[in-house]
Parts: structure tokens; sequence; C-alpha cells
């Protein structure tokens, strides 16, 4: 059975780096957001099992996107890819309910790593 | 425009810069022990007397700190750190000197440093350059100074890429704003760097 992942990321960029890192092996359906609006647009209209969540972004930002996914207890887990990488940044997303902190630009191994941690995959 | 980026290239860039941008402001967090407050970063394509014009939107700064940026294949520019009068005051107290034990200038130019060359070296190694700087100079403190340094600089202006960054110390409501300047001649070596990288994509 596949995965449904959300990739938000105001980079079109950045967004393919995530996408290109995603293992082969691991069946994914795949959605794209360009800011935090969207994102939430989107974990409102479907169930998403595993997110990557830039945070500085237009419209809505990492840190508003994660505040609203707890605030509306909505099950997705998130894992931050971002290159505002201060250790205060870092404790605030882990607060908020963010599986890990990846920073940019993030590389195929260390991603593959990180879901193995959780259990992802 | 010659000059201008299209939607990949100027993604592109900006990416990089959001990364370059990461990285110094952790830096700045770290040797102010504070937390350091990013915006996405603007980019705009300027002409001299866009260029002009939109420095004398900072009238009311006070210091601004200049370091040339030189790598290779002709990537080149200059980088501006501009601060408010209130801000660069407060500096000292943010670094924990006690009074007169350095003077407001070279508080500027060590805060400055470290934001220029974190945010440039990050950037080369993204592109796999490499930059060299020139010496750091604190400009006087009037906006006519600054235009004029514009102009003595042996690049032509008549086009720069124009790169804003703000770093703002939530803190202590201490501000500055990064300005690239990026002279016409580099823009197209700035464009075939960033082609390589969307080829990978």
């Amino acid at each position: 059975m596949s995965s449904s992942v959300l990739i938000c990321d105001d980079s079109n960029l950045a967004r393919k780096q995530v996408l290109r890192s995603l293992p082969d092996s691991w069946e994914v359906d795949v959605e794209l957001a360009k800011h935090g609006i969207e994102a939430l647009e989107v974990l409102k209209n479907r169930d998403i099992d595993v997110m990557f969540l830039d945070l500085t972004m237009p419209e809505l930002d990492g840190v508003g996107v994660l505040e609203a996914i707890k605030q509306d207890d909505i099950k997705v887990d998130v894992f931050v890819i971002s290159a505002d990488i201060q250790p205060e940044m870092q404790s605030k997303v882990l607060d908020l309910g963010a599986k890990a902190f990846l920073r940019k630009p993030v590389s195929p191994d260390v991603l593959v790593d990180t879901l193995q941690q959780h259990g992802i995959m | 425009m010659a000059y201008a980026l299209n939607e990949d290239q100027q993604d592109c860039l900006q990416e990089l810069i959001n990364v370059a941008m990461g990285q110094a402001s952790d830096q700045l967090a770290r040797y102010l022990d504070t937390f350091v407050f990013l915006t996405v970063p603007n980019i705009e394509l300027v002409n001299g007397q866009g260029l002009s014009s939109s420095l004398e939107s900072n009238t009311d700064s006070t210091a601004v700190v200049s370091q040339g940026f030189f790598g290779y294949e002709g990537i080149r520019g200059e980088a501006l750190l501009v601060y408010k009068h209130k801000d660069s005051d407060r500096i000292g107290d943010l670094l924990g000197y006690e009074p007169g034990e350095l003077s407001v200038e070279e508080q500027l130019i060590d805060i400055s440093s470290i934001l220029t060359t974190t945010f440039l070296n990050v950037f080369a190694s993204q592109i796999e350059n490499q930059m060299s700087y020139s010496a750091p100079k604190l400009l006087a403190h009037t906006q006519d100074t600054v235009d004029d340094y514009i102009k003595q600089i042996s690049f032509d202006w008549d086009m720069a890429l124009k790169v804003n960054i703000n770093y703002q110390v939530t803190d202590y409501s201490f501000n500055c704003e990064m300005i690239l300047l990026i002279p016409a001649a580099a823009i197209e070596n700035i464009k075939t760097v960033i082609d390589r990288i969307l080829e990978d994509y």
C-alpha cells in the first residue's frame, strides 16, 4: 500500500530536491504545496501520512502550519526541512510536534535514515 | 530584458540564498546569543536609477559597511550591511562590550564580517565556487556618501541584480539589512552557474 506524502516548500527546486531524495523502493503518492495555506488545504481535504515542511515561506510559514496542525489535531508525521538551522528554531518545531528537523539542502541518505529512525519505511 | 532571470533561475537563486542566509543567521544568533528572525529574501533587477532610489529608501540608515566579493567564473559584487542609527548604537550592548572597549565602527565591521563572509562562503560552496573579499569599509553616515561610494566602485552599475535580506534580532529590536549588488557583467555568469544546477533537475 502506498503512503501519501505532502511536500510543502515555496521553492520549486527545493520541492524537486525532496522528491528526488525519496527512495525508489518507497511507494508514494505525492502532493505538492507552495506555501502553508496550500498545505493546510491539502491536509483538510485528504489524509496525508508524511509531510515534508519548509519554514521560511510567504503566505503562511512552516511554524504557522505546525501550529494549525496542532490546533486542529490533524494526524500527520511532519519532517521539517529548512535552512533556518538555529537551535532555537529546531527546538521550537520539535515542541510543536515535528518528528525531526533536517537541514537544507537535504541529502537522500539523511532523509532515508531519518524516515527509518521514525519507522516510516 | 537581457539580464532578467527566468522563473526557474530566480527560484534556484532564491533557494541558494535561503540556505546561505540560514547559516549566516545561525552564526549571528550564536555570536549574539539570541534568535534571528528570517523573512523571504527579495531579488530584483534594477537599473542605475533604480539602484540609487532603492538605496535612498534607506535614508534613516546611518551606518553602512561595504565589502566586495570575487569568485571564480566572473562571479563578483558588493555586499552592503545597512544599520539603523538606534541599532548601531546598541551593538556594543548586544556583543557584551564595556563602553569604550571597542569603537562602534569596529563593532559594526566585526558583525558585518560574520554575516557577509558566512553568507557568501555558504553561497559559494553550493555553486562549487570560492570567494575572496576586499577589506570591509565603514561608509560615512549619510545617504549621499553611500550613493557616491556605489558610483565610485569600478563596476558598471547601469544594471544590477539586487538581493535584500533582512536579519531581525527580535530580543533586542535590532535590525540590519544585507544588500547584495551584482553588476551587469556578473549577472550572465551567475545565470550560467544557475543553469548548470538546473540541468541536474
